[in-house]
């Protein structure tokens, strides 16, 4: 197949790819892009560890073709940070310890956060749904749903 | 509890920011310059000569640099038990025939991914297939295919255990009871799928990035199939994405792409993809138990034999130490009269199995936890009060096998009790299902013929007073980096943010066995706790040449503070005393080693942990379906050293324990597993988890660190068994078999109903 | 008999001093000389075990320590 251009805004930043028009989103993000933050689990669609966020929707990277993500905004967890400074997810899955291996971290942290900007205040039954499509296989989930809720109410909101 | 400065508080994971910004480099991400992309052909046979591999066609395709196959190694046949040769079974790459579905045949490196993946198909094997067998009892026949030369019957190991005199235990009883179970395997299904970064040089040396549980047994391995010398070998493994018992012997993948490595002199890269992980990487090993027990009919308990076959699969892998494990904690955490296990590990041409959280104990506990309590329902007996009457304590040699140390199952029952209590009447169709467990704090058996010490560490501390900590223990995710950091700035007197952990590569770190067995806290803690201890008392020396204190005046170094025990205001900044010790060793930093391997710990482990739990599980009659609603667990692993790291373990075992008690199936067709994929095995999702309270029983075991014993395995014990309880109490029907389908529930119930309708008639 | 039993094939003596020790060590050890040794009493090892794995009791080892009771008389010293 022939090769196209593909201009892909990611976490803010423009760039301007030339690409196999097959190659899916997670392929761009790891490979072209060198973010490596976002993994790769399954060939199902079916772990969530290549969660990002296009605009404000999370979505499974492997699912998407990179094509399918010009125009738009793509954020993965390498973007929640500003200036090193981290997003109140982040600060609040240190404080839990939300994470073992850290494998699934990532699509999980991008999960979390559409979510949170979708609904600031979710129940932990919304919080359970919301992150149903991330496998975690250290966890068992409690402290990420543990995390979401101390952002929901609100404690590491910006002074 | 002790209240400590560093030890049980709440401290942020060390890899925290890493993990939650994207930074970690696992070997799944690593990248090396001149990289090659390596992909493995599989056998799609269960039982073949290997007569002929034609790879022509392959090296002609544009972008394939080079094949392997098992011509292109010395042959070896190697296995993680090295102590005992021939148990040492598997070559990997095999040159004369593959023995189950999925084995490896050739590899491939290519310039890209795809390439390499073209490349298979391109390979030509000629295979003579022979026959197969996929269970023990049709592998133990006369006519049954020999799978190893020299295993008659394809009987691979054997294991008997017996304390006591049995039959005559079974003579005082006054009811017996006898039970036949299955238990399933189970994928370890780790995050990131097995994965190897190979990069032979000129000058002879091999860098191998692997996502491994033990760094320096995988430079060991690779020694002694590659034909180097182990100082030749680099295993880097800084951040994994999941063990779980699986990522501790050779792989696919760090084999495949040394010996590609070997050939071309270029880095190759091999990940598993996720089916490949699920047909090609040792499994939880399938059991079939046979359980007679006799009690007295006040529930006294006098003798328990056990017979179970083991599905070995096609290699030995871990499985010998399974073997013996399931049999040893059958008996837990309850005292024997006369106690007989005889367990027989069979080769099948199925998928090897080998060790997997719990390591035998969780089907163990499926057999001997329900059937206790139905022994108790057939008495009329409360089951806590039973369990009660027969349990460990302080002090009880476990015959010939083990000495408890500390013990506090009994405080465990209390805590169940009262929350039963406090439950009240369930709603219909609601049940609380129990399981107690114990397990080990890693094993005693040197099987891996280690000139080492189990554990070491060496702690190198600064001008500025901050601390490089080397230990050749692995972090997998369980949070070892964390607990060891935390151990070492106890002991040394500073805080965890002086700490700097250094793990996960040969060439820098210290040997250690790694992480498996529940051992790293208890021993590699110990190890960090003499190197600290060694690194303070050389500062201390400093600081009573300069005290001037009279001699019955102890000093000590705490939260970055020297002083003298008996007047703590009085002292003065850690800081200060490192630079003079520096100094007064012409410059040179302070240097503590430490070390610890058990010594006449008995048979199995210097420690044990105890735990009870209770699960409430709603089940719906008509489909089958499962439901978890709450639990709680009561659990004594000694001093608990780093809590958020305990949470998580604890959590997180229960996730893969109920996993195995209803949710994980394994499937085999002729050999081949039915549901390689995540769409069809499932694993627990966020809103299948009930809440997993964790009351903590106060204990101190002597031996470890502190008092702390493991934690985050032994709970992969009883959730099954404890799901089956469940189910057994709400419908009276009792379950054989692990994983539970709904369809096993919905013909049980059946069963019952025309055998009550028999009945009445 | 209070003479600890001794292994009639590698002279090993039996941790307790049973003979049912003696035969636990003989199906522990399982290896060549031990199974001929076995077999050249008239017994199948492998039949033996594959008992002791699918019934009940401890007939095999029985059978197998009656068999090593009486070498015993016949040992050198």
């Amino acid at each position: 197949m022939e090769k196209q251009r593909l201009k892909l805004k990611v976490n803010g930043q423009e760039h301007e790819l030339y690409i196999n028009p097959k190659t899916l989103l997670v392929e761009v993000i790891r490979d072209h892009l060198g973010l490596t933050g976002t993994k790769r689990g399954c060939d199902t669609v079916s772990c969530g560890a290549c969660t990002v966020m296009i605009d404000d929707m999370a979505v499974k990277s492997c699912a998407v073709l990179a094509v399918q993500a010009e125009g738009r905004h793509v954020r993965t967890a390498e973007g929640l940070e500003k200036n090193g400074k981290l997003a109140p997810i982040q600060k609040a899955f240190l404080d839990q310890g939300s994470y073992q291996c850290g494998f699934c971290t990532p699509g999980m942290l991008m999960s979390c956060e559409a979510l949170l900007e979708e609904n600031p205040a979710p129940s932990p039954e919304e919080i359970r749904e919301g992150i149903e499509g991330n496998i975690c296989r250290c966890t068992g989930y409690n402290s990420i749903v543990r995390a979401m809720g101390a952002v929901a109410k609100g404690n590491y909101r910006e002074e | 509890m002790k209240k400590y400065s560093v030890i049980n508080t709440h401290v942020h994971n060390v890899d925290g920011i890493a993990k939650v910004t994207g930074r970690a480099i696992y070997t799944f991400d690593v990248k090396l310059p001149g990289m090659l992309y390596g992909k493995i052909l599989r056998s799609p046979h269960p039982h073949a000569k290997i007569l002929d591999i034609d790879y022509g066609k392959a090296l002609d395709l544009p972008g394939v640099i080079g094949v392997v196959t098992g011509k292109d190694t010395l042959g070896v046949k190697q296995g993680i038990w090295r102590r005992y040769q021939d148990l040492c079974d598997e070559q990997i790459l095999p040159v004369d025939k593959v023995r189950y579905i999925g084995e490896p045949v050739a590899a491939v490196a290519a310039m890209t991914e795809e390439i390499a993946e073209q490349a298979l198909d391109l390979i030509d094997v000629q295979y003579e297939v022979l026959p197969a067998v996929y269970e023990p009892l049709d592998a133990i026949k006369k006519e049954a295919p020999e799978i190893h030369e020299g295993f008659e019957r394809n009987i691979n190991v054997t294991r008997h255990i017996e304390w006591g005199d049995v039959e005559g235990a079974f003579d005082e009883a006054e009811y017996i009871r006898e039970d036949w179970f299955k238990c399933g395997g189970q994928a370890h299904m780790c995050m990131e799928t097995r994965a190897a970064v190979s990069s032979y040089t000129p000058d002879g040396k091999l860098t191998v990035y692997h996502s491994s549980q033990s760094p320096y047994y995988m430079r060991g391995l690779l020694a002694g199939v590659l034909g180097l010398k182990e100082s030749s070998i680099r295993v880097i493994s800084h951040y994994v994405g999941g063990g779980f018992g699986g990522k501790f012997e050779l792989d696919g993948a760090i084999f495949c792409s040394a010996v590609l490595s070997m050939k071309l002199c270029r880095p190759v890269k091999i990940v598993f993809t996720r089916e490949e992980d699920f047909i090609a990487t040792k499994r939880r090993t399938p059991m079939s138990y046979y359980v007679r027990t006799g009690v007295k009919k006040d529930g006294t308990f006098c003798a328990r034999e056990a017979k179970v076959f083991t599905n070995g699969g096609a290699y030995t892998g871990m499985g010998a130490t399974a073997l013996y494990l399931t049999g040893f904690f059958h008996s837990f955490p309850y005292r024997w009269k006369g106690y007989r296990y005889d367990g027989y590990r069979v080769y099948t041409n199925t998928l090897p199995s080998t060790s997997m959280r719990g390591f035998g104990a969780p089907q163990a506990m499926w057999c001997s936890e329900q059937q206790i309590e139905w022994i108790a329902a057939d008495l009329g007996l409360d089951s806590i009060e039973m369990r009660r009457k027969n349990a460990h304590y302080s002090g009880y040699e476990v015959p010939d096998q083990a000495s408890i140390a500390s013990c506090g199952i009994d405080q465990c029952f209390d805590v169940v009790q009262k929350w039963i209590k406090e439950k009240g009447k369930l709603p219909e169709n609601r049940a609380i299902g129990l399981s107690a467990a114990g397990f080990m704090s890693g094993g005693i058996f040197n099987w891996f013929d280690s000139p080492y010490s189990f554990s070491s560490a060496v702690v190198t501390i600064n001008y500025d007073g901050t601390v490089e900590l080397h230990v050749g223990a692995q972090d997998i995710g369980q949070g070892s980096n964390t607990t060891l950091a935390i151990i070492c700035a106890e002991a040394l007197g500073v805080k965890i943010e002086d700490i700097k952990v250094h793990s996960g590569d040969t060439d820098h770190c210290p040997a250690d066995l790694g992480a498996w067995g529940s051992r790293q806290t208890l021993m590699a803690g110990n190890a960090v706790k003499m190197a600290a201890e060694d690194a303070k008392k050389q500062l201390l020396e400093v600081a009573y040449a300069q005290s001037g204190f009279n001699i019955v005046y102890d000093l000590d170094i705490k939260n970055r503070w020297v002083h003298a025990l008996a007047r703590p205001e009085r002292g003065y900044d850690y800081a200060e005393l490192v630079k003079k010790a520096i100094r007064g060793k012409d410059g040179q930093r302070i240097v503590g080693r430490g070390y610890y391997t058990p010594h006449r710990k008995g048979m199995i482990s210097p420690a044990y942990s105890y735990m009870m739990q209770a699960v409430e599980v709603e089940i719906d009659k008509d489909t089958g379906k499962i439901k978890l609603i709450d639990s709680l667990t009561a659990h004594d692993c000694g001093q608990p050293i780093n809590h958020l790291g305990l949470i998580g373990q604890l959590e997180g075992a229960f996730s893969m324990a109920a996993g195995y008690g209803y949710l994980e199936y394994m499937p085999y067709e002729d050999g081949k597993l039915m549901n390689p994929n995540l769409v069809d095995y499932k694993v627990m999702r966020a809103t299948e988890m009930p809440e997993v309270p964790v009351a903590e029983i106060d204990t101190y075991e002597p031996e470890g660190p502190y008092g702390a014993k493991e934690a985050g395995e032994g709970l992969t014990n009883p959730t099954a068994a404890a799901i089956g309880n469940a189910i057994f109490h709400a419908l009276g029907v009792q379950m054989k078999e692990c994983p539970i389908k709904p369809e096993m529930i919905v013909n049980a119930l059946n069963e019952k109903e025309a055998k009550e309708k028999e009945g009445k008639e | 008999m209070s003479e600890p039993v001794k292994c009639p094939v590698c002279g090993k003596k039996a941790k307790t001093g049973s003979a049912i020790d003696c035969a636990r060590h003989m199906f522990g050890t399982g290896d060549k000389p031990h199974r001929a040794w076995v077999e050249a009493q008239g017994l199948s090892f492998i039949d033996l075990l594959l008992e002791q794995a699918t019934t009940p009791g401890n007939r095999s080892y029985v059978v197998l320590a009656e068999i090593i009771e009486k070498t015993q008389e016949r040992l050198p010293e």
